[in-house]
């Protein structure tokens, strides 16, 4: 299938061009993951001191809120609480999910499992990761600056987040970075889109191709598509502020002419509902093939699942509408928008039926990418079904910015995402690193991130019911809310219990990564895709021969196989 | 020292509260805020259905085909009849059986009530305009004269009396930045932006006190920008409303330009016809 010849180049030898300025997909998709796990640790601590303002509004942060609040005696105080739940939603979505998901699994399993040596534009592939570390770079220095970081929630609204709500240079430079980062992940999903039509191994169709490659690949598509849209929106707020035009600016300060706040949000959403499905479809993809190769039998429906996935990416074009039912937009419209979100429901119920029908009559071996995986079905299936909620236009007219709507995108984006790139992360890190991580601590680190998870996702929920609403610093200055203090107490503190959770994962893998000895073998996982036929870690250039693919890659189980294996590989005929 | 700033108020006791009183939402004080809940408890009842099923699935199957209690794996790729049968109707069953449902029964509550305004010339409804501003509500109803941004108008701030059992039509603008009038007793909110009108009628049934929120994200003291309702007997509203139209034409000062923030009353039934909203 490969339209060209991959040259093989001599290794580079200096420390730069080894990690720094590296062409090689592996070595940039291990930049991206520490990079993602760099701040899914910064993002993470954010998201422990909002817990903690909202069960102990006043009370100094525990060890080091009297460094980080000095005026406050150790308490956040409302002005940094704002900047805070700025920043955690910003960076868990754009720089901890975006560059681990689609930067580091992107990165390294688009060639691998495709049978190349390296990704079609290696040079662009390796801009995008240092676009990416400035954007990184404008973003934490926005937390320094006068004023503060911006302010206005992740979906920054007009006209709060012009120069009205926002003076600060924070906000324009949180603008900025959130384009540079659009431009980064733009690259890449170039780069992806031309890798998978043009480097699949030779006799490899598009549903010979792992279900993670389908997913990586539909996220590229919308990615390319929507991140330009989202860019334009943050030029237009970009001039707003700099520029002093009137795009979004409505009321009593346009006194130049009036632009309409709407406007941003039309703009935001178009690009924001397909981001729910950039985020999540790569974790879908992997899911889906990792469910098949720890049940020991083919992906159920493979087929079937990769098209609910590609209807699914097609129809999250179409019904970004339901984000803005309390903006009040023409009732057809509104009606539009809701039927439209609900027809999701069959893809996803499909591939979910495909899901479970992939470890039916398996033969299931329990690792700790199977837990995860089956945790993301758990996770996914709640964070689904309580969609539905705020898809109907009348429930969504209470739930709409409470804490319901915290708790669903929690469950559907932070719980299945991480989950499914900590199933990821445990079963390439032998192809990655070369070391497998120790298996114990792996399942001790799902149970209690499983549990944290769950307390603080279902709290949230369950608050959100009770009518508290999202982004106050302070829940219990009214009296419908008072009532929710014991639950909100019980979230922050299922909150503290997953983020310790954490320090399992980052002591076990940095200790894989850097300190141990015992070498993987080159197919510990025993499965038949192509980056396991070569030695682990992957080598330079990753595969000596293009290899000639065979059959599918969820050959497992298959009772005609004669070699003592249970598996074949990609490269073998079909037995 | 124990920083007290931040919890100003005296908190309620919550402690004989049981889980189940815990999360229930607040009290429903508005003739169709019963609408909400039913379909939130039919989309309940059907998610708990189908997410029953997935645990079967999940740990049932996990238990069933552990590789100790089931060693030979079921050789298949999902792709016989049965197997696509069974896929399909999950699916087809879903669809029919939550989405379409909830979506009929929001449309017809959306359609038939949320969006159907009273018609202005035939009801005898209550007229409130509301300006939103960071972080305080404006609200206004009109004198004696019945005409809004005059000098009789009834102009408060964070605080709005309605009558019980009639409906109150609300015209809402923003004066900055996005906000949302967020009534969790009735369970409603709608945005209040800067040069673009929402409306929004709600009929309260149950007299007393509750609150009013800001339900968007607005700035720092987002989570303070309260304000109270009161809703009285219609009787009391008259009562009150009479000796605020007194106290208000004498209060208001006729040359002083901050207290024409209103507009004028943009009738709903003028425009019903053309679907707007």
């Amino acid at each position: 299938m490969a339209f060209y010849e991959q040259h093989i180049h001599p290794k580079p030898t200096t420390f730069l061009s080894k990690y720094v300025f590296s062409f090689d997909h592996k070595v940039i998709a291990k930049q991206f993951l520490w990079y993602g796990i760099f701040f899914l640790l910064v993002g993470g601590l954010m998201a422990l001191m909002i817990r903690w303002t909202l069960a102990y509004p006043g009370q100094p942060f525990p060890v080091i809120g009297h460094f980080l609040f000095p005026t406050s005696n150790g308490a956040v105080p409302p002005d940094t609480y704002a900047m805070l739940f700025t920043m955690h939603g910003t960076i868990m979505i754009f720089y901890a999910i975006t560059p681990i998901l689609i930067g580091a699994f992107g990165n390294f399993c688009i060639p691998l499992m495709l049978g190349a040596r390296d990704m079609a534009f290696p040079l662009l592939n390796m801009l995008s990761y240092h676009v990416a570390v400035i954007s990184g770079a404008l973003l934490l220095g926005s937390l320094f600056v006068p004023l503060g970081a911006a302010a206005g929630g992740w979906t920054s609204y007009p006209t709060l987040s012009t120069l009205i709500g926002s003076p600060g240079v924070g906000q324009t430079l949180w603008t900025l970075a959130i384009f540079v980062l659009g431009v980064s992940s733009t690259m890449g999903a170039v780069n992806y889109i031309t890798t998978i039509i043009t480097l699949r191994a030779p006799g490899m169709g598009y549903f010979d191709m792992p279900l993670t490659v389908w997913g990586l690949g539909l996220t590229a598509i919308l990615n390319a598509i929507f991140l330009p849209v989202l860019g334009a929106g943050c030029l237009l707020l970009i001039f707003d502020r700099v520029f002093g035009t009137t795009f979004f600016l409505a009321g009593a300060a346009a006194t130049t002419g009036t632009g309409d706040p709407v406007l941003f949000q039309h703009v935001f959403w178009i690009f924001g509902h397909p981001e729910v499905y950039i985020l999540i479809l790569p974790a879908w993809g992997i899911v889906s093939d990792l469910l098949s190769f720890f049940a020991r039998k083919p992906a159920f429906g493979a087929k079937a699942t990769a098209l609910s996935m590609t209807s699914i990416t097609i129809l999250s074009t179409l019904v970004y509408g339901h984000h803005m039912f309390t903006t009040q937009m023409s009732p057809l419209l509104t009606q539009t928008f809701m039927t439209l979100t609900m027809t999701i429901s069959i893809p996803s119920a499909i591939f979910f039926a495909n899901w479970l029908g992939t470890i039916w009559k398996g033969s299931i071996r329990f690792h700790s990418p199977m837990l995860f995986s089956l945790g993301v079905v758990f996770v996914f299936g709640l964070g689904g079904l309580t969609g539905l909620y705020l898809g109907t236009v009348t429930t969504d007219l209470y739930l709409h910015d409470t804490y319901f709507v915290v708790g669903h995108f929690h469950y559907t984006m932070a719980a299945s995402v991480l989950l499914g790139g900590f199933a990821g992360t445990y079963f390439w890190m032998p192809k990655m690193f070369g070391t497998i991580m120790n298996e114990f601590w792996a399942k001790i680190h799902f149970w209690i991130t499983m549990l944290g998870l769950n307390g603080v996702f279902f709290a949230m929920m369950l608050v959100g019911y009770g009518g508290m609403h999202r982004r106050i610093f302070n829940p219990f200055i009214y009296e419908f809310t008072q009532k929710l203090i014991p639950l909100n107490t019980f979230a922050t503190w299922s909150a503290i219990v997953m983020g310790f959770a954490q320090i399992i994962f980052v002591v076990n893998f940095v200790h894989a990564v850097f300190f141990k000895k015992e070498k993987a073998s080159d197919n510990p996982w025993e499965v038949g895709t192509l980056e396991w036929t070569i030695p682990s870690p992957a080598p330079h250039y990753n595969f000596k021969e293009i290899p000639v693919v065979k059959c599918g890659p969820h050959e497992l189980g298959n009772p005609n196989l004669s070699n003592g294996r249970d598996y074949q590989y990609q490269t073998e005929e079909l037995a | 020292m124990e920083n007290k700033i931040f919890t100003e108020p005296v908190l309620k006791n919550t402690e004989s509260l049981g889980f189940f009183e815990m999360i229930q939402p607040p009290e429903d004080i508005s003739e169709h805020g019963h609408l909400i809940d039913y379909l939130f408890n039919y989309t309940t009842v059907m998610n708990i259905f189908f997410f029953f099923l997935v645990c079967i699935g999940i740990f049932g199957f996990s238990y069933l085909y552990h590789r100790k209690r089931h060693p030979k794996p079921y050789y298949t790729y999902g792709n016989k009849k049965t197997h696509i049968t069974v896929a399909t109707v999950i699916g087809i069953a879903v669809f029919l059986g939550i989405d379409l449902n909830i979506t009929r029964l929001s449309n017809n509550d959306y359609t038939g009530i949320f969006i159907n305004w009273p018609d202005e010339s035939k009801e005898d409804v209550v007229k409130v305009q509301v300006l939103a501003q960071q972080w305080a509500w404006n609200f206004r109803q009109a004198g004696a004269d019945g005409i809004f941004n005059t000098q009789d108008d009834v102009v408060t701030l964070n605080d709005l009396r309605v009558p019980a059992g009639k409906k109150v039509v609300f015209q809402i603008l923003s004066k900055d930045v996005i906000h949302s009038l967020y009534f969790p007793n009735a369970r409603r909110k709608t945005d209040a932006i800067p040069g673009r009108m929402t409306r929004m009628w709600i009929q309260f049934n149950k007299p007393g006190n509750y609150d009013i929120a800001c339900a968007e994200m607005c700035g720092t003291y987002h989570y303070r920008m309260a304000a109270k309702l009161t809703v009285y007997e219609e009787e009391d509203f008259n009562h009150w409303l009479a000796e605020a139209h007194q106290i208000y034409n004498s209060v208001n000062d006729p040359e002083d330009p901050n207290i024409y923030w209103g507009w004028k009353w943009n009738s709903t039934s003028s425009n019903k016809k053309l679907g707007m909203n």
